[in-house]
């Protein structure tokens, strides 16, 4: 491999076709002369082409179009002219130099010699050792793609941060989104996953059924079966921000909704119950109390809380063990009102807790948030939640339903396959690493891989193949076909 | 002019009228007599590929029409292999240049490609050393040292003639088609020259063609009017004029269309016909594909034989890896002297 050109942060290398790098690879630049070092990675390759290289293979193509051919090359001059057919221009980001230290520094003040140089692919454990990039918690995500290596990250570098999970459907998302849950808890913090298809639940259980490792740590909460509150742990704050945000209740409503739960208070019987007798007793207009008795309706069918006196729901119950632990929230049978309901019941009452310092700080997974979140607790969530202790991952792959202030804050990004250009657009605009680098890796990922971005890598970005799952992976696309398969055989 | 002045006292008017009257005479006073309502086909700088199209005047009249005789397709099924090669100078040594050579050699029959095969390139290498040792004659050995064109062909012919000669002594009852007229040639080995060649044919029933794509002869594009006018591929014999003009030619001389109304009229040679000018040129014209009015045998060959730009790299590469050559760098002069203005 020969270095051939330069353009901005740009080198171009030119390799025959025995040299096996891929795109997403880090080579290393040694120029001998100089005593540099310089750390580049492939994010494209192309042919070597010029308009005669063409002219000849379309011309050798019409003449064995039209008869057969038969060589008699003694110097063995076919060999050459078909490695030269088959060289490849490597193009690279110029991601870094080594400085004499033997550290990574953004020095590109100098270039290297295109006839000292030598170059080599540089194995991430190497590329680590040169940024330092190190940890007390690792998390085993999959395998560097090339040398097939274990790829680690640290939970250090997703603690407080903000992270995003993107990609096109069914290319893997949640699968490592998994992961990264079952190292955590493992690694002993504390996750809330707002789970949108049912499938977080399958973290408790191995493929062939038996409990998993975690099976104790993971506690599945939804509607009517387990995702139970009382008004009283609720307390004010929460219930009216339902009221106000989830069930769109207008002011004058609020104020009466207010003088009932403090009257409520004071008799010291919070419940369902005794909430609904109160809003269809209270002496109060008719349209307040219209609005009261059909939020009521709605808060009593959503089976959030409890009909009487009990206990329900204590996150600081679950969150205090010794061990790490996931709460899986399901979401998948429930209509929106009451998803945005849950969501906004239950990031209120952890801020409050958090708040409080009742629990540590906790990692909150996202699935599909722009359903059930609404547009002001984006921000809320990026910059005030974050400094109570709520560390968020958006799972999506709709790119576009995350505003750019989120993009612009965002401090990891996990890239899956994308094709689609807006797509791209839309993420290369806003991302951690360079327009280039996104549009031509991302485009060609496989299932599975993606493409690990931000503080994790130290700003150098890394294919990775996600790893396997021990525990099952529900979730799975629903297929009518595939069941009558079943009972054919 | 008269007498000699300085620098500063010389008169450029006086000079001007005075090369004027001097050049004058001489040129343009009869042009426009010699030119008025002439047909003209412009030179090209690559003039030997250029031939007009169309007739001059003087080709209006096809006065001997007669001459034109129709070839009919014969279909018996025949081999048809033709020969082409190519070659250019590589590199230059203190005593010797260094060629580079591609052969192309296509088969066909009933008018199908079957195949064709690819030799080289090959390196030759030229000094005063290796031409001793040829069977050269001394005066074209130093005339092949000197002239890098004379050189080119020396190497083309040398390698042809080998492959010509293969193939007319291993074919039987087939046809070979060689690129150019059937001449002999000072470049040639005794023992594989034209003449042998056309022997060889002869003893295996094999019909040797030279066919040029284009003459020196210009004689021959007037004579060809009939030729031009003829709907139908035909051919004219030409042995008298041709004999009259270069003596080295075997066989017979003709001036064939091989397809039909604007297909280009070729300058063809046969040797070795032994059963008749026409009976061989149907055969040719049944065997091989006419498209555009020339064997597509002799067309394939020469594709196959041309070298690339990119079989040359390899060719520099492959001397530089292989044998140890310290490589000088070059310039070129016209383009240093002159300058780089297109022309």
């Amino acid at each position: 491999m020969k270095v051939l050109s330069k353009n901005s942060d740009e080198l171009i290398l030119l390799a025959i076709v025995s040299d096996t790098v891929r795109k997403g690879d880090y080579l290393l630049i040694e120029d001998g002369k100089l005593n540099r070092k310089m750390i580049v990675q492939i994010y494209d390759e192309d042919y070597l082409s010029s308009q005669t290289l063409i002219e000849d293979i379309v011309r050798d193509e019409v003449i064995n179009a039209s008869s057969a051919e038969n060589l008699h090359d003694p110097l063995n001059i076919g060999k050459l002219s078909r490695m030269i057919r088959d060289a490849r221009l490597f193009r690279t980001k110029i991601r870094g130099t080594i400085d004499t230290s033997g550290r990574m520094s953004r020095d590109f003040t100098w270039i290297p010699s295109r006839v000292q140089s030598k170059i080599r692919r540089l194995s991430i454990p190497e590329l680590d050792a040169y940024v330092c990039r190190t940890g007390n918690f690792p998390i085993k995500i999959g395998k560097t793609r090339g040398d097939n290596e274990e790829f680690d990250i640290y939970a250090d570098d997703l603690d407080g941060k903000l992270n995003i999970v993107t990609g096109r459907k069914e290319c893997g998302k949640s699968h490592l989104a998994k992961i990264l849950i079952k190292r955590l808890v493992e690694h002993g913090a504390f996750v809330v996953v707002f789970d949108l298809n049912d499938e977080y639940s399958g973290l408790a259980i191995n493929h062939d059924g038996s409990p998993s490792s975690l099976a104790n740590q993971i506690k599945v909460l939804q509607c009517g079966d387990g995702l139970t509150f009382s008004l009283e742990y609720c307390g004010k704050a929460a219930i009216s921000n339902v009221l106000k945000n989830a069930l769109d209740t207008p002011a004058a409503s609020m104020r009466e909704f207010f003088r009932i739960w403090d009257w409520l208070d004071n008799k010291d019987c919070l419940n369902i119950e005794a909430l609904g007798k109160a809003v269809n007793t209270w002496n109060v207009n008719e349209l307040v109390r219209d609005a009261l008795i059909s939020r009521f309706h709605l808060i009593q069918g959503s089976r959030l809380f409890l009909q009487n006196h009990g206990e329900g729901v204590r996150f600081e119950k679950i969150f205090s063990k010794g061990k790490g632990a996931a709460i899986v929230v399901c979401m998948a049978k429930i209509t929106p009102i009451v998803r945005r309901m849950i969501v906004e019941l239950i990031l209120n009452k952890l801020v409050d807790l958090l708040e409080n310092e009742i629990i540590p700080p906790i990692f909150l997974f996202a699935e599909e948030a722009h359903l059930y979140l609404r547009d002001t607790y984006w921000e809320d969530i990026t910059s005030r939640m974050r400094h109570f202790g709520i560390c968020p991952t958006f799972i999506t792959n709709q790119p576009d339903a995350i505003g750019d202030a989120i993009y612009r804050q965002v401090d990891n990004i996990f890239l899956f396959n994308f094709t689609n250009d807006a797509d791209l657009d839309r993420i290369s605009r806003v991302s951690l690493a360079d327009n280039d680098t996104i549009r031509s890796i991302v485009k060609t990922l496989s299932h599975r891989h993606c493409l690990a971005i931000g503080k994790m890598v130290s700003d150098l970005p890394v294919v990775v193949e996600v790893a396997e799952l021990e525990m099952l992976a529900f979730g799975e696309t629903r297929k009518f076909f595939s069941r009558r398969v079943e009972q054919r055989f | 002019m008269g007498m000699i002045l300085k620098s500063t006292e010389f008169d450029f008017t006086e000079f001007q009228l005075s090369l004027d009257r001097s050049v004058d005479p001489s040129l343009s006073s009869n042009l426009r007599k010699d030119l008025l309502g002439k047909t003209i086909a412009f030179s090209h700088y690559d003039e030997k590929s250029h031939i007009p199209i169309g007739k001059y005047g003087s080709q209006t009249d096809p006065s001997n029409a007669e001459t034109v005789t129709p070839i009919k397709s014969i279909q018996e099924v025949t081999l048809v292999a033709a020969v082409d090669s190519s070659s250019i100078r590589i590199a230059e040594t203190e005593n010797g240049c260094l060629y580079a050579i591609k052969c192309g050699v296509a088969f066909a029959t009933n008018s199908q490609p079957l195949m064709h095969f690819k030799l080289g390139p090959m390196l030759f290498y030229l000094s005063e050393e290796t031409v001793k040792k040829s069977e050269l004659d001394y005066r074209i050995a130093n005339l092949v040292l000197f002239d890098v064109e004379y050189a080119k062909r020396l190497v083309r012919i040398q390698i042809e003639r080998a492959i010509q000669t293969y193939l007319s002594n291993h074919l039987l009852n087939s046809i070979i088609l060689v690129d150019g007229s059937l001449n002999a040639s000072p470049f040639e080995n005794k023992g594989r020259n034209i003449k042998k060649i056309a022997e060889n044919c002869s003893i295996h029933r094999n019909v040797l063609f030279g066919i040029s794509k284009s003459t020196s002869f210009r004689v021959l594009n007037k004579i060809s009017a009939a030729l031009i006018q003829s709907a139908d591929a035909a051919y004219m014999n030409i042995q008298v004029i041709i004999q009259s003009i270069s003596r080295t030619t075997i066989g017979d001389n003709l001036l064939v269309k091989f397809g039909s109304r604007d297909s280009p009229i070729l300058r063809v040679d046969i040797a070795c016909c032994t059963e008749g000018i026409s009976h061989s040129l149907g055969k040719l014209v049944a065997n091989d594909s006419m498209a555009g009015g020339y064997p597509e045998t002799l067309r394939l060959a020469h594709h196959v034989s041309t070298l690339t730009n990119m079989e040359v790299s390899c060719l520099k590469a492959y001397l530089l890896s292989n044998f140890d050559i310290t490589q000088l760098e070059s310039a070129d002069i016209r383009k240093t002297l002159l300058g780089s203005i297109p022309r």
